[in-house]
């Protein structure tokens, strides 16, 4: 018996060592919703990035997929393909993604259910499995939660309903993008910016790259784009960027997503979407309050900030930030943060911000706007003119609206994602993935539903945990909340959470009570 | 005040081991050197020497990862050698009494200061644990050609 299978067999056991100090047994609920396996109908593009141990490895190892599966509204999944990275560089060729040459689903009515891909793994047939909840049916999140003889793997993601008729204009617009990953020695790096396309070129970009801390700002860049004749239904295509082959998908005209591939086995792992610019190109000056949240690495380990500003011209105002460095969390509260200043280039869409805690610890940030209430960031904190960063980390800008946030407009069923680091116990306790997908109803500020846990310090999956939580919101609710959450049989795992709107927020956890970790995701509304 | 601190640190840089109290030298920093602790710079490593009192793969004491304390000859320091699995990957093994050599520089964290270590040595075998820029390293980073040819069977 491989150690997947007894790992996963054994996870009930483990689950208590590994997370819990205790905590009440909660039941899930049964499941309601309006969704259903027709629910789940057409072609999607996806991405997953996370962790994978094979048979024998002594550790997991970075990896991400990027594809393209098709659902027949009947629990068939029809077929596919996908691309896929390792830390290190090993990749899919660029003329032979993975196919996915059948497998099943399931939705139930809250919209969770899982996802099976039939495969071949070294010549003999293998699946790979996710659980889902949909926020949609264009979309939904996504969990890798595979245990088979080969490997075990984990991961978050999502898929996106792609739209086939938007696959003949190829990648063609303005783009701003995310690519997130690590290099070719494993060290953390981040790529963002902004592109113009046009007859299956780059006629005008820029980006700052953050490469294990080495910046590269604003930097010109150039590409190619050719569609993949051979994978035309999945949107597939080629892009060579700056020298790195990226295969892509183009999910629909606003959107095409990246996966980084390498003819030799040393390259990049990156992956990250390209966002079509809206609302102007490239959007004006940005203005308004605004949450954001971006992870990464440091020097002391994983880190997260979440927080929120208020841009007026080119100053900064209501600052207030969240921080878990290394499992060390920190919280600047209202008045705490100060010197904000904003700049942005209304030719390219880019910007840059920054605020400060005191004398020594700057923040500072670049942006790319790809809507007026949306886009990407990246950190680059460090000692202002060495082109040095001392973090590597970048993720999303949103504005907020819709508020003031209240029991009445934070309501109903809601998509749960979270991904990070956890540390466990026992004789060998260590540092490793932890993924989690739920679903819940929030009633008068109190989540109930359920979830699925993967921690992979044990390779320990477990599905259908009962979950509640509380959501505490301060004022008028665009600042100072938290949420805690309570899965069955886990000490309560406590939030701190951003709200963009009464459909979208952001959160990481606030102390490290039962478990030190440092995690961070997504509330999303299901419509 | 500031250039009478520097010249201490370097001092212990070239002296070849730590010869004063990370706590004491947190307390005593002016802004630029705290400001120096919050940023990881190979120029400023330094190597510690002594015995170790605990190794700890999953310590509850932040920075997340292993936690290595040693006994110099000024003291007990807390060093954090980033991933465990890293270290076993080196098989590197560490138990009390073990004599070691760490590579590294202190970093502030918080309201505390820790020694963030780049390379764990014991005997002849020295194992690096973070990057140049001071990041702690993955276990991919230790990946066998094995391991490596392995992972193409991932799906």
């Amino acid at each position: 018996m491989n150690r997947f299978f007894t790992a996963l067999v054994a996870a009930a056991t483990l689950w208590i060592a590994a997370c819990s100090n205790g905590g009440s047994t909660i039941t899930p609920p049964p499941p309601s919703g309006k969704y259903s396996t027709s629910s789940l109908n057409g072609t999607y593009a996806f991405v997953t990035s996370g962790e994978a141990i094979t048979s024998g490895a002594a550790a997991a190892t970075p990896f991400s997929r990027t594809g393209s599966f098709t659902a027949n509204g009947s629990g068939v999944i029809q077929g596919g393909v996908y691309d896929l990275v390792n830390a290190g560089g090993s990749s899919t060729a660029s003329s032979a993604p993975i196919p996915i040459m059948g497998g099943s689903y399931t939705v139930n009515a809250d919209g969770r259910g899982t996802l099976t891909f039939n495969v071949t793994s070294n010549g003999t047939p293998a699946t790979i499995n996710f659980a889902i909840v949909l926020t949609s049916t264009s979309g939904g999140f996504m969990m890798d939660q595979t245990g088979s003889a080969n490997q075990a793997s984990t991961g978050s993601g999502n898929f996106v309903l792609q739209n086939s008729s938007a696959f003949a204009a190829g990648v063609s617009g303005s783009y701003v993008f995310d690519f997130t990953g690590v290099n070719s020695n494993t060290a953390p790096e981040s790529l963002v910016g902004r592109f113009a396309a046009s007859g299956g070129v780059i006629t005008s970009g820029l980006e700052d790259s953050n490469d294990n801390g080495t910046l590269n700002s604003g930097a010109s860049i150039t590409g190619t784009f050719v569609a993949d004749p051979a994978n035309t239904t999945a949107g597939r295509g080629l892009a060579t960027i700056e020298g790195q082959t990226y295969a892509f998908y183009i999910v629909d005209s606003s959107r095409v997503r990246f996966i980084s591939i390498n003819s030799t086995s040393s390259g990049p792992m990156l992956t990250g979407d390209a966002v079509a610019q809206s609302g102007g190109t490239p959007p004006p000056s940005p203005s308004g309050s605004f949450v954001f949240l971006v992870s990464g690495s440091s020097a002391n380990g994983g880190l997260t900030r979440v927080g929120r500003l208020t841009v007026s011209g080119s100053a900064l105002s209501n600052l207030i930030m969240d921080v878990n460095n290394g499992g060390t969390q920190s919280e600047f509260g209202s008045g705490s943060l100060s010197m904000g200043a904003i700049s942005y280039d209304p030719t390219t869409g880019r910007g840059t911000l920054s605020f400060q805690s005191s004398v020594v610890n700057v923040y500072s940030f670049v942006f790319y706007l790809s809507s007026p209430s949306s886009g990407v960031i990246q950190e680059v904190s460090g000692t202002p003119g060495t082109g040095i960063a001392t973090v590597v980390a970048d993720g999303s800008i949103a504005t907020q609206s819709g508020s003031p946030f209240t029991s009445s407009n934070i309501s109903g069923p809601y998509a749960m994602s979270w991904s990070g680091l956890v540390t466990s116990g026992g004789s060998f306790g260590s540092q490793d993935e932890e993924d989690l997908l739920g679903q819940a109803n929030i009633s008068n500020l109190s989540l109930s539903g359920t979830s699925d846990i993967f921690q992979f310090t044990g390779v320990t999956l477990n599905t259908n945990i009962g979950t509640t939580g509380q959501i505490s919101i301060a004022g008028d609710g665009t600042s100072n909340n938290t949420m805690n959450v309570n899965l069955s049989q886990v000490t309560p795992i406590h939030m701190v959470v951003y709200i963009a709107n009464p459909q979208l927020a952001f959160f990481a956890n606030r102390d490290n009570n039962g478990a030190m970790r440092i995690v961070a995701g997504v509330l999303e509304a299901q419509q | 005040m500031k250039s009478t601190i520097r010249p201490l640190l370097l001092t212990v840089i070239f002296a070849g081991s730590l010869t004063f109290s990370l706590a004491a030298s947190a307390q005593k920093a002016m802004p630029s050197d705290e400001q120096l602790l919050r940023t990881y710079n190979a120029n400023r490593e330094i190597s510690l020497v002594g015995t170790v009192i605990k190794y700890e793969t999953n310590s509850a004491t932040p920075p997340i990862g292993a936690h290595l304390t040693i006994q110099t000859a000024s003291g007990p320091v807390d060093v954090h050698v980033g991933n465990a699995k890293v270290v076993q990957a080196g098989r590197l093994t560490l138990n009390p009494g073990d004599n070691v050599r760490v590579v590294g520089e202190p970093m502030a964290l918080g309201e505390g200061t820790y020694f963030a270590a780049r390379i764990v040595q014991k005997g002849t075998l020295a194992v690096a644990v973070r990057n140049a820029r001071g990041l702690p390293l993955t276990p991919a980073s230790a990946l066998t050609p094995a391991a490596r040819e392995a992972l193409r069977g991932v799906r």
